[in-house]
């Protein structure tokens, strides 16, 4: 910092608010802005043009415009990604992350966006629905006009105010689609009634007003009524809907929302007024607040909206689990998030953004990553000898080499470790590989979910099945052991629907169906399925049922009582041939299943760390702050920031310390009320003239002043009136 | 000897004449008389002290006592003096209370519950292995892990033997305690209790357990020294004194932000991916956030360039109207003027018309207290939310968190960067005047003793007299301990009006209110109402001053 920026921010602290000017060392730059801005303005001002192009962005595409402009962000060649290893990696590197992050997250972020669009879909139509309904009803008696009542939607959105936007937004899109005017209003904006009338004049008024410039026509205060009714008398009927959206209606005032309803109740002759209510906690409770006359006014049907957690399960299915997630999220991660999910009741929003931002940190820091690309833009000539020192230091390359190693194939693990030329194929060979392991994963989860015998949430499946696997033959798991105490018919079924799963994938996961790679596991099914059916057909006729060694009526407990003893006999009872044969097709079954159902944990695949994220301390550090622990830290011990050699913390309070960890240290010592005089003596017995700091008593104060006052803005202590020159404490970090 | 012992008892009852002890209101008085039902003002204060005066009377009473019936326990004292001893040597029921007292008290606070507990188990343990043992005996026949398990009865048993012994050992001390000092000290077990119920804090408490036990009722005491003798600052003098002043860590701090400055790249990758950015940690940030500005403007590459905004939330008249204004400038567009809610949907209709504009806002302090209003962070998290407002804040304390509900939070969409700087606040404390306020001296009052004087000089007699009253009764409640709410000790308007008629101050609550109307003018007195609506009055001063005021005022 030179002495000229100093001396101009001096004077810029003291006011409220100013446009920064850049220091005029980039003459470029400067020139530009000086140019740039005074003719901007008379060129943006023009209402004309203003309005042309706010016209079809309005209400349904903004969300797309946001999104386009995004997008061209992120095409941006300057994309701020610094060059890592040691800042050697070459350009084409850095801006290939770039690129790949730029292509990655906006593709992800619009199947997201389509899922939670679908998640409501249901709540949406209802809605429109009742509110088509409700209009077209209250136009019979809209002769007689005294009893039509305004309908009204009860939105039942759950505590999560959050979670609000997203559904207004998506309904404004909906009902503006079928010709309505929505207006939404949060408690924010609409502090009374002036300001409610003037945003639903202002918003319902402005969508149709490039075709209705009636120039010398009457003016209108701008919150009037009238004004909207102008706009909209020329109206064909449909058009002249007017839905008001209260997004949190629990934070309106009680008087705001009654003589809202009551006024627009008074105009429903000239417009027809709809109103939309967000309601975080109950009916009952809301209607409670509204005064009974006013509620009388209203026809009003409640909606339920899709469960957060039903939400967040299609929004991990595809965006976690699913084929279009390019980088894969460890188990680690994962399970933090979902736990955050179900222990903050963070919203959806939020585990998108963590989403986001685990994406970012993927291809901002990881100088691997751009393995991810695909072959055509992936050649031998990118790979840098730095690459391959990265690579061979990773911990997935070493276990790789000794799984080698004990394989006998030293060869290929001396060529790994040696021969640059060998290993630069074996990293450029790991995309298909990746392929191979996340396709047979993610098979192997839809089957698992087909078989409809877990009782887990995907989740925790998908959790567990990165981090340990997904092994069926092991102990641990019981799914064979369900399987194999089905009776005959569920277990064609059974057989039935992995058919089913194979043939048609998931869509939810965007996986396409298999039918054809996946031949010898569906001759296979199909085998076991027609000998079964056939057994089951002779036994059907001779009229005894079929049973495997597994199931259940097979072993009976017995209890007999003998010279009043109790005896406990395991019976088994006898298997017939047929009984046998189709324990040996479930036995045959088991093992088909547990050969193709199966996995390997994400960590056993040689450098998986190019394409899994599983660092958790960023995350927790980024979206979950500890301000407390982070100010104790720094003012108990300074030496952990500043690493400076004066005070090298050995737990005694030195008078070196900056002085307001001093007065922290003080500060801990003292109980509840601290005595400043006694504050001050202490502080001036470490740093005075005494001491080996040396500090005269008045400079000693004026640092001792500071300190107070840092505290004091820190909020850790207040004045208190209990005794003279007191302060009371209030901080315990 | 047993009417010395009623004396002292009845002393109770009196207010104290030799002893000023420590006022302690929430230590349980000893003994079982209960003073009268107090008439003055003062007395529930006074009462503690008195029950406490009297037990110190009572002690004396017991030594004295003590001292002449020394001679017939001496003799019994070599060998072990058995507790029944001391009782039948206890002249006096008082006497035998003390005794038996000290020892269980002692018990239950030294929290030598949980080891008793345990002496249970062991000692039913033990009693089992006993009647094994007594089992196998009887029974005879010992097959080979009998005899194992025998072992480890036998085991149990002798461990618990010795235990029992130890046990013997340790209290012994504490049982012959009474007898060796001579039971006319029961004034020991006391202070021990005392003494253990406050040790030097203990180490490492988690924070809750700190507050709690550093919020206990009786644990707040301090010395009564204050900072009259010292020479409070100026602003000249700070000023002048804080130029001179080097910091030794000067160069750290610059390293540390240094640091800091390194993560910028990636700042502006997260700005641009619609994420704001939150800066919290000790220290000034102020500098940190200028050299990002800087940065940012030196990187901007989109035509036109995005509008960099430093908003200072640490200036004290900071107001929305005005952050709002200079967005309206910085982005070449009129704002409607009205409400701030206007303005800034004004703004953003006006943004989202012209998608080629961005705004960069770089907050200092966000949570700084003009700021802090639930209003403005909601505006502010609606500038935020909009794609094209990108948001930088920092924040100096370590509760910001508390200033956003979830939607707040959500429209924010915060990523949060610890950058402990460090560095001295510079024009974001007002440093004087934050300690003076602190201190409570305020600067903006009438000078004081001498103001008040001065004010009073100009009014007619019955203003005076009514101040008196005033200044009285707001000591008395000090002197109550009641302190009132943030205003200090107050007094209930009613009660003063009532006590003005009575002294014949003014006849009507009009001529009342309007003497109270010439001390609010002056800032002599404040009012404010409570909970319930009462209308409270309290004077603006420290005790001393106070009682100067007062001292004024009679002569």
């Amino acid at each position: 910092m030179d002495s000229l920026d100093d001396h101009i921010f001096q004077e810029d602290d003291h006011r409220t608010a100013f446009i920064f000017t850049p220091p005029s060392s980039d003459p470029s730059a400067s020139a530009n802005t000086t140019k740039g801005t005074p003719s901007r303005p008379a060129k943006r001002r023009r209402v004309s043009s203003k309005q042309q192009q706010s016209t079809p962005t309005n209400n349904n595409t903004s969300h797309h415009a946001e999104h386009d402009q995004d997008h061209d962000h992120d095409q941006d060649p300057a994309l701020p990604f610094p060059p890592l290893l040691s800042s050697r990696e070459s350009p084409a590197c850095t801006s290939l992350r770039a690129s790949l992050f730029a292509e990655a997250w906006p593709a992800l972020e619009s199947r997201i966006e389509d899922v939670l669009r679908g998640a409501n879909r249901s709540t949406l139509e209802a809605v429109h629905g009742f509110l088509l309904e409700a209009s077209s009803d209250g136009q019979g008696c809209e002769r007689g006009g005294t009893d039509k009542k305004i309908p009204a939607g009860f939105i039942i959105t759950g505590p999560n105010i959050a979670g609000q936007e997203l559904l207004f937004g998506q309904l404004a899109e909906e009902l503006a689609g079928g010709g309505a005017r929505v207006v939404r209003v949060r408690s924010g904006e609409g502090v009374n009634l002036k300001a409610v009338l003037k945003r639903v004049v202002r918003d319902a008024g402005r969508m149709g007003e490039d075709e209705e410039e009636e120039g010398g026509g009457r003016r209108y205060l701008d919150y009037d009524l009238e004004a909207l009714y102008e706009v909209l008398k020329g109206k064909r009927e449909a058009e002249r809907r007017v839905v008001v959206a209260f997004q949190d209606s629990e934070a309106f005032d009680n008087a705001l929302l009654t003589d809202l309803v009551r006024l627009f109740y008074e105009w429903r002759g000239r417009i027809r007024f709809e109103v939309l209510f967000g309601i975080a906690t109950s009916v009952e409770l809301f209607q409670a607040r509204l005064l009974k006359s006013k509620s009388r006014l209203m026809l009003g049907r409640q909606f339920d909206v899709v469960q957060a957690d039903k939400v967040l399960e299609s929004v991990f299915k595809a965006a976690v689990v699913g084929n279009r997630a390019v980088v894969r999220l460890g188990p680690g991660l994962l399970r933090s998030l979902m736990e955050r999910q179900q222990e903050q009741v963070a919203g959806i929003q939020v585990f998108i953004s963590s989403l986001k931002y685990a994406y970012m940190c993927h291809f901002y820091a990881n100088s691997l990553s751009f393995l991810l690309a695909g072959p055509d833009k992936l050649g031998r000539e990118m790979l840098q000898a730095e690459h391959l020192e990265a690579v061979r230091s990773l911990e997935s390359f070493k276990t790789h080499v000794e799984a080698a190693v004990e394989a006998r194939q030293l060869k290929h693990a001396q060529s790994l470790l040696d021969d640059d030329e060998y290993l630069t194929g074996q990293i450029l060979e790991q995309g298909s590989k990746r392929e191979e392991y996340l396709l047979q994963l993610l098979q192997s989860l839809h089957l698992l979910v087909a078989m409809g015998l877990h009782t887990t949430p995907f989740t925790e499946l998908y959790i567990s099945a990165l981090s340990d696997g997904v092994d069926l033959a092991s102990g641990d798991s019981p799914v064979l052991d369900n399987v194999k105490r089905l009776g005959p018919t569920e277990i064609a079924a059974l057989i039935g629907r992995l058919l089913n799963a194979i043939r048609d994938g998931s869509p939810e996961l965007d996986l396409p169906g298999w039918e054809d790679d996946a031949e010898d596991l569906t001759k296979a099914l199909t085998e076991i399925r027609d000998d079964i059916e056939a057994l089951e057909q002779r036994a059907k006729t001779e009229r005894n049922p079929l049973k495997s060694k597994y199931s259940a009526q097979s072993r009976v407990v017995r209890t007999t009582v003998v010279a009043q003893k109790v005896q406990l006999s395991h019976d088994t009872a006898k298997l017939t041939n047929d009984d046998k044969a189709f324990t040996e097709a479930i036995d045959r079954l088991a093992e088909v299943l547990s050969r193709h159902i199966q996995s390997d944990p994400v960590t056993s695949c040689p450098l998986h760390e190019a394409w899994l994220y599983d660092a958790k301390s960023p995350y927790r550090d980024v979206f979950v702050p500890r301000p407390g622990v982070t100010f104790s830290r720094a003012l108990s011990r300074p030496h952990d920031y500043l690493s400076c050699a004066c005070c090298k913390s050995n737990g005694t309070t030195a008078g070196t310390l900056p002085t307001t960890a001093i007065l922290y240290h003080l500060y801990l010592e003292a109980g509840a009320l601290i005595n400043v005089a006694d504050l001050w003596s202490a502080y001036l017995a470490l740093v005075g003239e005494d001491t080996n700091i040396g500090l005269d008593e008045r400079t000693a104060l004026v640092q001792f002043y500071r300190g107070l006052g840092e505290l004091r803005t820190m909020g850790f202590v207040k004045q208190s009136k209990k005794k003279a020159d007191h302060i009371a404490k209030l901080r315990w970090l | 000897m047993v009417r010395r012992k009623s004396q002292a008892e009845e002393s109770a009852a009196r207010p104290p004449k030799k002893r000023s002890l420590e006022v302690d209101p929430y230590e349980v008085p000893d003994d079982v008389t209960s003073p009268k039902p107090s008439r003055g003002p003062a007395a529930s204060a006074r009462r503690p002290a008195a029950s406490k005066a009297a037990e110190g009377e009572a002690e004396d009473s017991v030594d004295e006592t003590q001292a002449s019936v020394e001679p017939s326990p001496t003799k019994k004292r070599p060998g072990r003096p058995p507790k029944a001893n001391g009782q039948a040597v206890t002249p006096s029921a008082l006497r035998k209370k003390a005794v038996v007292a000290t020892p269980i008290k002692l018990n239950g606070i030294n929290g030598v519950d949980t080891p008793s507990r345990r002496n249970n188990a062991d000692r039913s343990a033990r009693r089992k292995s006993a009647r094994a043992l007594i089992d196998r005996v009887v029974g005879g026949a010992i097959s080979d892990d009998e005899g194992e398990e025998e072992d480890i009865a036998r085991e149990i048993y002798e461990s618990s033997d010795e235990e029992d012994e130890d046990e013997k050992a340790e209290q012994e001390p504490i049982a012959t305690t009474p007898s060796k000092r001579g039971p006319g000290r029961p004034r020991k077990g006391t202070t021990t209790a005392t003494r253990k119920r406050s040790p030097t804090p203990p180490r490492d408490l988690p924070p809750h357990e700190q507050y709690f036990y550093q919020n206990k009722p009786g644990l707040t005491k301090t010395s009564g020294n204050n900072l009259s003798s010292l020479d409070l600052l100026t602003h000249e003098e700070y000023f002048s004194v804080l130029r001179q002043i080097k910091d030794p860590h000067a160069k750290d701090v610059e390293f540390l932000q240094s640091l800091h400055a390194e993560s910028f790249p990636q700042w502006t990758f997260e700005l641009s991916q619609g994420f704001n950015t939150c800066l919290y940690g000790y220290g000034s940030k102020r500098r940190l956030l200028h050299q990002f500005a800087t940065y940012l403007s030196s990187k901007d590459r989109a035509s036109p360039p995005s509008k960099i905004v430093i908003i200072n939330g640490y200036v004290r008249t900071t107001s929305l109207r005005e952050i709002l204004s200079t967005l309206g400038t910085a982005a070449s567009h009129k704002l409607t003027t009205g409400t701030p809610v206007a303005m800034v949907q004004s703004l953003l209709s006006f943004l989202t018309s012209t998608p080629t504009t961005t705004l960069i806002l770089l907050i200092n302090s966000i949570d700084a207290t003009p700021l802090r209003k639930p209003g403005s962070q909601s505006i502010l998290a609606q500038l935020a939310a909009h794609p094209q407002i990108r948001l930088v804040c920092s924040t100096d304390t370590p509760d910001f968190p508390f200033l956003w509900d979830s939607g707040q939070r959500s429209s924010f969409n915060f990523v949060f960067h610890d950058c402990t700087t460090f560095a001295p606040f510079g024009p974001e404390i007002d440093v004087v005047d934050e300690v003076h306020e602190l201190l409570g001296r305020k600067a903006r009052r009438v000078g004081g003793k001498e103001g008040v004087a001065f004010v009073l000089r100009s009014l007619p007699e019955n203003a005076k007299s009514l101040f008196r009253l005033l200044v009285t009764e707001v000591i008395v409640a000090m002197d109550e301990g009641d302190s009132g709410s943030s205003e200090g000790p107050a007094v209930e308007y009613r009660m003063v009006y009532n006590k003005a008629v009575e002294e014949f101050i003014c006849s009507s609550e009009m001529a009342f209110r309007t003497l109270l109307k010439e001390f609010h003018d002056h800032q002599i007195i404040t009012s404010h109402k409570d909970s319930l609506g009462t209308e409270l009055l309290s004077l603006p001063f420290r005790k001393d001053e106070l009682e100067a005021i007062l001292e004024d005022l009679m002569s």
